[in-house]
């Protein structure tokens, strides 16, 4: 019975993708739309995540050294800083190395002047934290710290950039929701329109005494097969998408748009795509069959 | 098939009567509640190897009658016993056993169109877990029966309406089943084909397989000569053995 019944079902699933090919090609088509609509989405989201969390690693607290500060003091803000549990690294910045950064900027401007005489720069702490996002509060903590003259982190410029990519990703979160719940929507009504063009097949099985699974294992595997193949689809079209504007931005020179690496991008879209795929083929089936079943 | 003969036997030994095949006490059948009677307090024993006719005008409450057999629906009020058993308390997951013990023809054939033959009569087959060697040796033997070794291989949308209904028939008893359940199986057929298609159904019964139909073809009720129960507006008003339609009306 197993043998032949597993024979059968497997049979029966690819009669049945092949008598209806057509409403399977329109199956898998909607699943592949949606999925590479959505998956769009979710290269872009990654992308922007990774150039705004580059960009968030740039940034940095500068303490500035009180020039009149001893040499306990120092040596006591030195240890605070480095101690500081949301400090990822200290760097001190001599005001003799602060005066060849402003050479360097300057270009030749300050050719003649003689700076080991009377350099007015101060030496600082360059100081990278844990988490990007507590730059504001750890510069205010840090501006309370014995020999300390000022704290700059850009103000303003900081704020701002942490607002945007807040938007940003809070923007592309609601977009991948709202097309994921299209998709499930679209799809499984799709895949109710396949199997109701099959109902009187499922009457006829139920009336000749098939078990439910018996008329199930069928349709949900024809579910599974169209979920995969419209989860796949999609992920090779955005390989060679995603190629196409990684090679464009390296030929374009565009070093600011530091995008994700093709292979991590495809393997990162593969993990949510083809199970979200096969997934909605198989539940779209599930669910639209019920009807069918209660004969 | 053993599984038919055990039930049967304990048929017998339970009832005291011969083979209970269908057994309607006091048995009503209400579509929605507060509703008027599709079948109202109907009572009937049907032994096994009979050939019932159950007749009356369209809305007399047959197709009800025989989808209540089938479980396709449940009686609102009373038993109704087949195979000796009560099946409006059997669970869903029971039914596809009770149907494999009866074969259903209906008059618009519900064959799957698009496939053959042969296919149509294996499935009922393969449902039942029966293996390839068996629905090899058993098809062609059961569409012989039917006069259709020769379309074995056509698709069923390529046959005539009562070829369709022959490969309707054939899936029917492809299984042996133990009652054959007809519900208007000439409807859709000229009288030279519904008479060769009772004449297939009484060659069936002559094996000893009870069979059941519902019908409002007077002439083919007249000419067999066999059991009528008469249904008027949902009630049972008449019970004959070798009836005529005309009589029981």
């Amino acid at each position: 019975m197993f043998i032949s019944g597993f024979g059968y079902i497997l049979g029966e699933t690819l009669k049945g993708l092949y008598r209806n090919r057509w409403m399977c090609i329109t199956s898998t088509g909607v699943v592949a739309v949606m999925l590479l609509m959505l998956g769009v989405f979710m290269l872009i989201n990654l992308n922007i995540g990774h150039i705004t969390d580059t960009v968030k690693e740039q940034v940095e607290i500068v303490v500035y050294i009180d020039d009149q500060a001893d040499e306990a003091t120092l040596s006591e803000l030195h240890r605070m800083l480095s101690e500081h549990h949301a400090v990822a690294e200290v760097r001190y910045v001599s005001s003799g190395e602060h005066m060849e950064r402003l050479q360097r900027q300057l270009g030749g401007m300050l050719e003649g002047y003689d700076t080991s005489l009377d350099n007015p720069l101060l030496a600082s702490y360059e100081i990278r934290t844990v988490v990007p996002e507590e730059v504001v509060a750890m510069a205010a903590e840090f501006e309370t710290y014995p020999g300390v003259s000022t704290v700059f982190y850009g103000q303003g410029y900081v704020e701002n950039l942490f607002a945007v990519t807040r938007v940003l990703q809070m923007v592309g979160l609601a977009l991948m929701a709202g097309l994921s719940i299209t998709a499930v929507f679209l799809i499984s009504h799709t895949i109710k329109l396949t199997v109701m063009m099959r109902n009187k097949e499922i009457a006829i099985m139920k009336y000749v005494g098939a078990t439910n699974w018996f008329i199930r294992w069928p349709f949900l595997l024809e579910g599974l097969l169209l979920g995969f193949a419209g989860a796949v689809l999609p992920i090779v079209a955005l390989y060679y998408i995603y190629q196409f504007s990684v090679d464009w931005v390296i030929a374009n020179n565009l070093v600011f748009l530091n995008l994700l690496p093709v292979q991590l991008v495809i393997v990162e879209l593969a993990k949510y795509l083809v199970p979200l795929g096969t997934g909605l083929g198989v539940l779209g089936s599930t669910f639209s069959m019920g009807r069918f079943l209660k004969v | 098939m053993a599984k038919i003969s055990t039930i049967l036997e304990l048929c017998k030994i339970c009832t005291g009567r011969s083979d209970c095949m269908v057994e309607a006490k006091n048995m009503c059948m209400k579509y929605e509640k507060g509703g008027r009677f599709a079948l109202e307090n109907i009572n009937f024993f049907i032994d096994r190897g009979e050939f019932v006719f159950f007749v009356g005008s369209s809305g007399a409450g047959k197709s009800t009658l025989l989808k209540l057999i089938i479980r396709e629906l449940r009686p609102s009020d009373g038993t109704l016993k087949v195979f000796n058993r009560d099946i409006s308390r059997l669970p869903r997951h029971r039914l596809p056993y009770l149907r494999r013990n009866i074969g259903m023809v209906f008059q618009d054939f519900r064959l799957m169109e698009e496939r053959t033959a042969y296919d149509n009569v294996a499935f009922a087959m393969i449902v039942i877990g029966a293996s390839r060697k068996e629905i090899r040796k058993r098809i062609p033997h059961v569409l012989g029966l039917v006069g259709l070794q020769e379309k074995a291989k056509a698709r069923v949308c390529d046959l005539s309406g009562g070829e369709q209904q022959r490969v309707s028939l054939a899936r029917a008893i492809a299984n042996r089943p133990a009652l054959i359940i007809a519900d208007e199986p000439t409807g859709n057929l000229d009288p030279g084909t519904a008479l060769d298609i009772m004449n297939l159904l009484r060659s069936i019964n002559m094996r000893g397989t009870t069979i059941m139909v519902a019908t409002h073809n007077r002439d083919i009720v007249d000419r067999f000569k066999k059991r009528v129960l008469y249904l008027e507006n949902g009630k049972l008003v008449g019970d004959e053995q070798k009836g005529i339609y005309t009589n029981v009306h």
